[in-house]
């Protein structure tokens, strides 16, 4: 339990989301465990030597890019993190900044890094970088986003007012769940870009691959047809297999 | 690659081959053929690999795995089926890593792994719930193997699975009986490890409780304007007033609590 704590609960849920991986792909992907005690020997605890400490960056966790930042050497000072509650703030989201050079503009969150409570917003809070400089090379210069934190960083904008408002997460009466700002009590709806993924942009436009994925109709087909057998004698059946052997008498202890 | 692949497959076909018409002699069984043919095409052994084409692919795009609201729709047969396609599609996942480490190539997407076992895991679940259902309405029972709480022999509480013996407890004499029967409960040694035992358990919830204290003290210091509910939801454990007079918790500005 305490190894899946210090290992599971520290990538986000939209980073989750938005990877489109399986949960178990992306632990395994970024974990570093260096011993682990051999399994079934009760003499053995389920101990294990393992990297606990990570920095989460704009590097997502399955890259190989993340795996350089973490190598087993490489150790970096805490970073505390504000408690932010229930998330609020998607990619599509029209943000408003509050701090740094392009304070009191306006943009459309890109990125969203749960890990460190942060937003990117395209075009805006950006600095010069340097790539590909080289001994004849001087360079090209790129203009890059820096992340804002989204306690501090960024407020939401109210569609009606178009002014940054705080927002809270409420039921409407059909149970749906949504944000409404502060200011003009109006419902923020979720962005499309939301439910962007790695893969595709949003579900319906996911093309299928015909050599390995099952098409949707075949998924949502429904065949279940309810029967007085368990799985075992339903399968026995139809294949035609007859079991009349008597298994002797056994003990459970 | 290619060639060491086929080179590889070949050397299998002829061991698996040999085997083959070894055990069909021992056994003496007829070899009928069969009439029908309802499986896919048949490619021998190659079926353990994939499609020649996706050999140099660097990216196979797949879909996600089956969630268990998908797979309770569909009937005992199609579930069987479809566990053995994800078995061969698993099998050919592993075999394509494999021959990827042995000829220095990267596996593309070696998420598919995951996804075939999380779909396995899913209709195993589906059909333990069918079978339960089965089980509880005929005989009242759930018809999984118990699991009762017994306390060990270090005077731990455990798990135990019951086994199926052919013999009944009080004539197995090869079945140690004390294990679970408090015997060696009260014995000094017993004693002092569960003693020593609560210990490490108290140490390991002291620190944890020292930590959160002395980290929501930094986070005080940092973040004086924080909202104290959130904190106070993310750290129940906290007394976040005791930690809001601590010298810690204040910063380089005019104390605001």
């Amino acid at each position: 339990m305490r190894l899946y704590n210090f290992l599971c609960k520290k990538v986000g849920d939209l980073t989750v989301k938005y990877s489109n991986l399986p949960e178990s792909y992306i632990k395994r992907s970024y974990e570093q465990v260096y011993w682990k005690n051999p399994k079934g020997y009760p003499q053995y605890p389920a101990a294990q030597v393992a990297r606990k400490k990570f920095r989460f960056t704009t590097n997502r966790p399955w890259t190989m890019q993340f795996a350089r930042q973490n190598e087993r050497t490489k150790l970096n000072k805490k970073v505390f993190l504000e408690p932010v509650g229930e998330w609020s703030v998607f990619k599509g989201d029209r943000v408003e900044i509050l701090v740094g050079k392009d304070k009191g503009k306006q943009g459309i969150v890109s990125q969203v890094i749960q890990e460190r409570n942060w937003v990117v917003v395209e075009g805006l809070n950006t600095h010069l970088r340097v790539v590909g400089k080289d001994k004849d090379f001087p360079g090209i210069t790129i203009q890059s986003e820096a992340p804002l934190l989204v306690t501090t960083g960024v407020k939401l904008v109210d569609p009606e007012t178009l002014k940054p408002t705080e927002v809270e997460w409420r039921y409407t009466e059909e149970g749906d769940k949504v944000r409404v700002s502060l200011s003009s009590s109006r419902i923020i709806p979720l962005p499309k870009a939301a439910e962007e993924t790695f893969d595709y942009k949003s579900k319906e436009l996911y093309v299928e691959n015909p050599a390995k994925d099952t098409v949707a109709a075949d998924a949502t087909k429904i065949t279940f047809e309810p029967k007085l057998c368990t799985f075992e004698m339903d399968i026995m059946e139809s294949m035609g297999i007859k079991e009349d052997r008597v298994p002797a008498k056994s003990y459970w202890y | 690659m290619n060639f060491t692949l086929f080179r590889s497959v070949l050397r299998n076909v002829t061991s698996v081959t040999y085997r083959s018409n070894k055990v069909f002699s021992l056994c003496g069984l007829p070899q009928v053929p069969r009439t029908i043919h309802t499986t896919c095409k048949q490619y021998d052994l190659m079926e353990f690999f994939d499609e020649k084409k996706n050999w140099n692919e660097s990216n196979i795009r797949v879909g996600r795995s089956w969630k268990l609201d998908e797979l309770r729709i569909k009937s005992n047969g199609d579930l069987h089926k479809l566990w053995y396609v994800l078995l061969k599609e698993r099998n050919m996942l592993y075999t394509m890593e494999h021959e990827c480490n042995e000829n220095v190539k990267l596996f593309p997407n070696p998420e598919r792994i995951d996804k075939v076992q999380e779909s396995m895991d899913n209709i195993e679940t589906v059909i333990r719930e069918r079978n339960i259902a089965y089980y509880k309405l005929e005989t009242g029972e759930t018809g999984e193997r118990s699991v009762d709480e017994v306390v060990n022999l270090l005077g731990l509480n455990e798990k135990y699975q019951k086994q199926e013996y052919y013999l009944p407890k009080f004539m197995n004499t090869r079945w140690v009986r004390s294990y679970f029967e408090h015997g060696y409960i009260n014995s000094l040694a017993v004693k002092k490890f569960y003693r020593l035992y609560k210990e490490k358990l108290y140490n390991i919830e002291r620190k944890a409780r020292n930590r959160d204290f002395s980290h929501v003290q930094h986070l005080l210091k940092r973040f004086p304007d924080m909202d104290m509910e959130k904190l106070k939801a993310e750290y129940p454990n906290v007394d976040i007033e005791k930690a809001k007079r601590s010298k810690k918790a204040r910063g380089h500005y005019m104390p605001k609590y």
